[in-house]
């Protein structure tokens, strides 16, 4: 992927251009917006396919709403995470409704040291996949933000715009959810707890 | 041997996590960035576009401080109401005619006793 166009402008001055018929400016968020967004939900989907359905459908919403977007207020970064966040939760919240085995659902290709482990490894993250996709959005953004991309707990508070305890909360009650929904498979999913 | 508890424990989270977390990730593909410019392209607004601002009434709410100031003042607000209805309450209905300067100052029918005449006669 090509390296960002514009360093010295942010998103929202990016995202203004485009707004008034800039085309370079749609080029320039691309470049700097798409590879997260698709490393996020490839995170959360495990698909590379879906995945980067899920960031061009994501992408198509910020240049639809560019025309009304309401510069000052939410960052334009925040606003993608969790339009994906929420893209990639449908997407599983989906695969359970229609009955697609979560065993079933594809892997990224990795050197696993055998067929068992390999499906081992399918099953345990298709479980936690599934069980972040039923959190309510705040805890799965928080919890997300913490743990897939790194941020601290002050930085996802500023992304979030809610109190750093709040944050904390947020994920406590995540983890604690996680745990009851996975309740009774720790062993089975081949964790030792 | 070692049985697994029943329900894993917060840490046991945190390992399940980190493991998807340390998952590699694959680049996306150069068709990905054609297929989103391909849709910005389709999009574009024609040039000259205006930028929208915020609505006036975001503006008041972020001028006086955001949803938490107006919440306090609403508070505030409601309580003025409350102790107002209140003494209301307490000094009857009636009262609210004393407002009236015929009914409340009208002292052409005063005696002697009145208030001010008692207190200047001592």
């Amino acid at each position: 992927m090509p390296l960002d166009a514009r360093p010295d402008e942010d998103d929202a001055a990016l995202l203004a251009r485009y707004a008034r018929g800039d085309a370079g400016a749609a080029r320039a968020l691309t470049v700097r917006l798409a590879p997260r967004a698709h490393a996020q939900a490839f995170r959360m989907l495990g698909d590379r396919s879906e995945a980067e359905d899920v960031v061009q459908d994501a992408m198509l919403r910020l240049w639809r709403i560019a025309p009304e977007w309401r510069f000052g207020e939410a960052q334009v970064s925040t606003w993608l995470y969790r339009v994906v966040s929420n893209l990639c939760t449908d997407r599983l919240r989906k695969r359970r409704r229609s009955g697609v085995a979560l065993d079933d659902v594809a892997e990224p290709e990795d050197p696993a040291p055998g067929a068992e482990a390999r499906l081992q490894d399918h099953a345990r993250h298709a479980a936690l996949r599934a069980a972040i996709a039923a959190l309510p959005e705040r805890q799965r953004l928080a919890l997300t933000l913490r743990h897939f991309d790194g941020a601290s707990n002050p930085e996802i508070a500023e992304q979030l715009g809610i109190s750093v305890e709040a944050v904390e909360s947020l994920t406590a009650r995540a983890k604690r959810a996680l745990a009851a929904a996975l309740k009774g498979r720790v062993a089975a999913l081949g964790y030792e707890g | 041997m070692t049985v697994a508890p029943e329900k894993p424990d917060p840490d046991g989270i945190d390992q399940m996590l980190d493991e998807l977390a340390a998952l590699p990730v694959p680049d996306p593909s150069g068709d990905l960035v054609a297929r989103v410019l391909v849709d910005a392209e389709a999009h574009l607004p024609a040039p000259g576009g205006r930028v929208v601002a915020a609505p006036w009434w975001q503006q008041i709410v972020r001028g006086i401080g955001g949803w938490g100031a107006v919440s306090g003042l609403v508070a505030a607000t409601a309580t003025g109401f409350v102790i107002g209805v209140g003494a209301v309450g307490d000094t009857g209905v009636d009262s609210f005619w004393t407002l009236g300067y015929d009914a409340a100052y009208d002292d052409t029918n005063l005696g002697l006793d009145a208030f001010g005449w008692a207190l200047e006669e001592g």
